[in-house]
């Protein structure tokens, strides 16, 4: 019970606490923007060419700020917003209305989601993996030579990388498709045949994830390991003749590990606000494609959707790392 | 029999600023034998260089300490070894089966992520094939830590749990569980208190009635090395300069810088104020010319701003390196039969 009251409880606070502020800037922000939905959508309806009347477009007006949720004053509007959230209700889109934004949502959601968890977590482990062995072998050449290839990809920016393989593997060398998620017209029914295609349109906005990723990793996981390499635990243990395979594993990649693990989860949470500039550049049918069209066309209910989403699921990863910590790290404990 | 010789063994710290190398002279020109079960007592003040001279005698030598000459050899089943010039396998095989070191038992010698059972399996697998048969491992580390009266639970415990006593009996048991013939202690028993120091220093004392080991003790503390030392060496800016069996050195140090060191330690019932050597060490990285001690020394003469004394007989197994103590020698030789008794 004092696990409870002491640990367990606190966080939880915290945890609130966070989306509470996360969901009053989610408010805010959009409507500070200078995008006006409601005259958004008058004019996609004017520019059709059809005359309406001044009154009627009064009355679209009107009818359009209620749906919208943008009737009242703002301390109103908030209130509302909150009232529909607790319901798991992000109203409809604008834009792509009356579709509800949860529906929007849920379509783009697996996109992102199988691209990221899988290049996420493979450039984690494959980064921390060659990081850890580059420090311990730093004096060998080849582990020079991997340090220096990462030291050359960590500071390119990433969009480069990104379009230097579009170009070169869907355009010049036309391996795999130049956009999309799969291709077009196709009927998605479960098939040998669909898995391959999805995997395809995959590949290069996952290589170019992976590339950067295992980059990024191997520098921190380096560093790491290489300023545990000093502590006295590892010497001790190399002067009693500990093979370098165990102390590298159960001693320097071991306790480099923590601040990694805490880095994988908030990756993790990262992913639910999507890859807004490979899901760009590859023309990726996700939810960093989803949020990016939102707030070009002002569509506060979906980009709140978005954001919220990823306020959340890094709220709740962070929440999770505290509960496992203790797991990891003998010397936390749970008071 | 001289289980231990090292001869003329040079380490320095070679640290490079603005371009320029600098040399912290850390160990030098050190020449030692340790003898088949004695306990041998390495003292010195604080950055003389004795835990560097344990690193070196380890083969533990890494940047930016380098090996600078001289040699460390173990006789081990009638082979000399260099433990220097070794090949790491060797060096690896030779460890913890043949020499072991106990560390200071500080928190950060253990691995803060694993219980003290782990650090047992990978210290003794890397020497034993303890896969093969399991039990065996679980009863060799069982019956070694009754027999040290050690807790069985430490097993399961995790470093940051125990206390500092317990930390070192750790790692002395570590340094022990496969009969080692030499162990090099580094500091065993600094920043323990009194009654616990007590009790490391008799459980090594205990292990060594035991399995006959040879100790090699680092330590600052006289009063530990007058517990447990049979013979003692005194370093002083790098070099020993004085060595002598527990008694003599305690009875009649010859090296002046020896002579403050014993002065200035408190005796029971005495009052007088304790002198110690006035000054303060020289830096290793910047050595007065001639004689390191002179600048300190109230008797230093022109010879000793000029040359460097060497390590020369001045007694039964009594070694100094001062040129106004050698010119005492007769002095000392028939003061001998005395001091033996």
């Amino acid at each position: 019970m004092a696990f409870l009251k002491r640990y367990l409880l606190p966080r939880i606070v915290q945890y609130l606490v966070v989306i509470f502020i996360g969901g009053t800037l989610i408010f805010i922000i959009p409507r500070l923007m200078p995008v006006d939905p409601v005259q958004q959508t008058l004019e996609r309806i004017t520019i059709q060419g059809a005359f309406l009347d001044p009154r009627a477009i009064e009355q679209i007006r009107e009818a359009l700020l209620e749906l919208y949720g943008l009737k009242g004053s703002l301390t109103e509007q908030y209130i509302t917003m909150w009232r529909r959230l607790l319901r798991g209700d992000f109203g409809p889109s604008y834009v792509q209305f009356p579709t509800p934004v949860m529906t929007l949502i849920r379509i783009s959601l697996p996109w992102t989601v199988g691209l990221l968890v899988t290049t996420t977590v493979l450039s984690w482990i494959v980064g921390n993996i060659l990081g850890g062995i580059a420090a311990y072998y730093s004096t060998r050449r080849w582990a020079q030579l991997m340090e220096n290839i990462a030291m050359l990809i960590r500071p390119i920016p990433y969009y480069i990388i990104a379009l230097a393989l579009l170009l070169l593997l869907a355009y010049a060398l036309p391996v795999f498709p130049v956009t999309g998620g799969f291709s077009i017209g196709r009927r998605f029914v479960l098939s040998w045949d669909l898995i391959v295609d999805i995997l395809k349109h995959a590949f290069l906005p996952a290589l170019s994830l992976v590339i950067v990723g295992i980059a990024t990793w191997f520098m921190t996981m380096r560093l790491l390991v290489s300023n545990l390499l000093a502590e006295d635990y590892i010497v001790y243990a190399q002067i009693a003749g500990v093979q370098d395979g165990e102390i590298l594993y159960n001693y320097a990649i071991r306790n480099a590990m923590l601040p990694q693990i805490t880095g994988l989860t908030l990756s993790l949470g990262q992913i639910f606000g999507g890859a807004l500039i490979t899901e760009t550049v590859f023309s990726y049918p996700g939810l960093g494609t989803l949020l990016y069209s939102s707030i070009n066309t002002g569509d506060y209910n979906l980009m709140m959707g978005i954001t919220l989403l990823s306020v959340v699921a890094i709220a709740t990863g962070v929440l999770l790392m505290d509960l496992i910590y203790p797991f990891l790290d003998p010397r936390i404990r749970y008071e | 029999m001289d289980v231990l010789r090292v001869e003329k063994l040079k380490a320095f710290y070679i640290m490079e600023s603005a371009g320029e190398e600098r040399a912290v002279k850390a160990v030098n020109d050190v020449s030692l034998t340790v003898r088949e079960n004695e306990v041998l007592g390495i003292a010195g003040e604080s950055g003389c260089g004795k835990s560097t001279l344990l690193k070196s005698l380890l083969g533990s030598i890494r940047p930016p300490l380098r090996h600078m000459g001289g040699r460390v050899t173990y006789l081990h089943r009638d082979r000399e070894m260099d433990i220097l010039s070794l090949p790491k396998e060797e060096r690896q095989k030779l460890m913890w089966q043949h020499i072991s070191y106990v560390p200071q038992g500080s928190l950060s010698v253990l691995n803060p992520v694993r219980r003290i059972g782990d650090t047992f399996r990978s210290f003794v697998g890397a020497h034993l094939d303890i896969q093969k048969d399991p039990d065996r491992f679980e009863s060799l580390v069982r019956s070694h830590l009754q027999d040290l009266g050690l807790p069985v639970d430490t097993l399961k415990a995790y470093p940051h749990q125990l206390s500092g006593g317990m930390r070192q009996r750790v790692t002395i048991a570590l340094a022990t569980i496969l009969k080692p013939r030499l162990i090099l202690a580094d500091e065993p028993s600094t920043a323990l208190d009194v009654v616990v120091q007590r009790g490391v220093i008799q459980l090594l004392r205990d292990i060594q009635t035991e399995q006959h080991n040879t100790i090699v003790m680092v330590t600052h503390d006289m009063a530990i090395h007058a517990n447990i030392s049979d013979r003692v060496a005194i370093m002083y800016a790098g070099r020993i300069i004085e060595e002598a069996p527990v008694e003599r050195i305690f009875a009649k140090p010859l090296h002046p810088y020896t002579q403050y060191l014993i002065g200035s330690l408190p005796r029971i019932g005495d009052k007088s104020y304790r002198l110690s050597a006035p000054g303060t060490p020289p830096s290793l990285a910047d050595l007065p010319p001639g004689c390191a001690f002179h600048p300190r020394c109230p008797n230093a003469e022109s010879i000793c701003r000029r040359e460097i004394p060497s390590l020369s007989l001045a007694g039964r197994d009594h070694r100094v390196a001062c040129f106004l103590a050698a010119k005492e020698d007769a002095d000392v030789g028939s003061s001998e039969a005395l001091g033996s008794q």
